[in-house]
């Protein structure tokens, strides 16, 4: 079983409480942007533009395994949870194995069900962002 | 200087800090983002969600009276408390809660005048404990539909002299855009406004800080700027009737009109029904 894939049944076996008690975890987990991308987040790049919430994310092939780096203001905890679910689910993994993720991971994490559909499409952005971000360095190392 | 007109409906950060343990008050977290509350609260203020509580799960509607009786008795919230709504985005959500609330005919609520982030900047401490108030036999007596303005409503104001206030951003009005600049474009199949309804989009009503402008800049706003004046029979309107509702709250409570209405069907119901008069 891939990592996202335990998380998913990890979510999908959680009630209301414990969805938003493991979302907090990841958002609180997420781990600092490194120093080295701070200015180029402070002159706005690397934004994910469909989301509300100020997202920004690099994508790296680290010996043809995926290193995400993201950053989300503290203010956006349900953004950042989510984005805490991606960087532990698919740093360190290989690029096929992003691919292979659900393609509608908002759905099969049952957020969007437990939370309400109207705060998904920011969610569904990020990862899509980061899904074809992964792809395209793949796309580059070859 | 101009006062507010009903200025007992905004308090203040220290307001609340001195009434935190006052068993009379009941302070209502309402945030646009569902996990602010899990993240740190004020202490004894309960988390009401625009969404998942106040909204009905199935029809496009909010709660039924049976379901916002069990809300506040669970809550511990009861018919004489006074409750006290804050949070995130400049109050948008606090005000959203409390106008459900009043349709409802809930008698007291407050709005504490800066919300989350006023509470945040001057440093007063938040918590993780979730509060558990003895349960309460809360009955709604009468619902005050009055303050809500359906599709229907808004055909018979078009065209009579009674104003339309458009709250979104510039570019959803021109219906250059269908939803805020940054947020997802969905929702909504055609983009404009309602015919006759004049821009003004909400945070113009708001201070960096969050806190609501002066009543001396809020006259010259909608009243000198806009051309409301008493007696008008006012509708709001956005994509949801989220953010038009913290309009209703500065027309009605700051301003102090009589007849305001928010339009919650707004633009995702307006420019997707079929042959509903729109402008550009």
């Amino acid at each position: 079983m891939t990592k996202i894939e335990e998380i998913i049944e990890a979510f999908q076996a959680a009630d209301y409480q414990e969805t938003l008690a493991m979302l907090l975890d990841y958002s609180e987990n997420l781990p600092k942007l490194p120093e080295k991308y701070i200015e180029a987040r402070d002159a706005g790049l690397n934004r994910v533009p469909e989301c509300e919430t100020p997202v920004f994310v690099w994508i790296d092939l680290n010996d043809g395994l995926v290193q995400i780096h993201a950053d989300v203001p503290e203010e956006s905890p349900t953004v950042r949870g989510f984005v805490g679910i991606l960087v532990d689910s698919f740093n360190g993994t290989t690029p096929e194995e992003v691919q292979s993720a659900p393609q509608n991971l908002v759905h099969s994490l049952g957020l969007d069900q437990k939370l309400g559909t109207r705060r998904m499409f920011g969610l569904s952005a990020v990862y899509n962002r980061i899904k074809s971000g992964v792809k395209e360095a793949g796309g580059r190392q070859q | 200087m101009a006062e507010y007109v009903h200025p007992e409906v905004l308090v203040s950060a220290q307001w609340v800090a001195d009434h935190i343990n006052d068993p009379n008050i009941r302070i209502v977290e309402s945030d646009e983002d569902i996990l602010l509350y899990e993240v740190g609260h004020i202490e004894n203020a309960l988390k009401v969600d625009w969404q998942t509580d106040l909204q009905d799960q199935l029809v496009r509607d909010y709660i039924d009276k049976e379901k916002f009786e069990q809300l506040l008795s669970d809550k511990g919230i009861s018919n004489d408390s006074t409750v006290v709504f804050y949070g995130d985005k400049s109050n948008w959500w606090a005000c959203y809660a409390l106008w459900v609330f009043k349709l409802f005919g809930h008698e007291n609520c407050l709005i504490m005048n800066g919300g989350r982030q006023k509470w945040i900047e001057e440093q007063r401490p938040l918590t993780k404990d979730v509060p558990d108030f003895p349960k309460t036999d809360y009955k709604v007596s009468g619902t005050n539909e009055a303050i809500r303005a359906f599709r229907d409503d808004v055909v018979a104001h078009i065209g009579s002299d009674n104003p339309l206030i458009d709250v979104r951003s510039p570019k959803e009005y021109s219906g250059e855009l269908l939803h805020m600049e940054a947020y997802p474009q969905e929702g909504a199949l055609r983009g404009g406004h309602i015919p006759g309804a004049d821009n003004v989009p909400w945070a113009t009503a708001a201070n960096e800080d969050g806190t609501f402008k002066s009543a001396d800049e809020l006259r010259s706003i909608y009243m000198e700027g806009k051309g409301l004046k008493e007696g008008d029979d006012i509708i709001a309107y956005c994509r949801i009737g989220e953010r038009s509702s913290h309009t209703w709250f500065v027309l009605t409570y700051l301003l102090g009109f009589d007849d305001v209405k928010n339009y919650d069907g707004s633009w995702t119901e307006w420019g997707n029904l079929v042959r509903a008069p729109i402008e550009k």
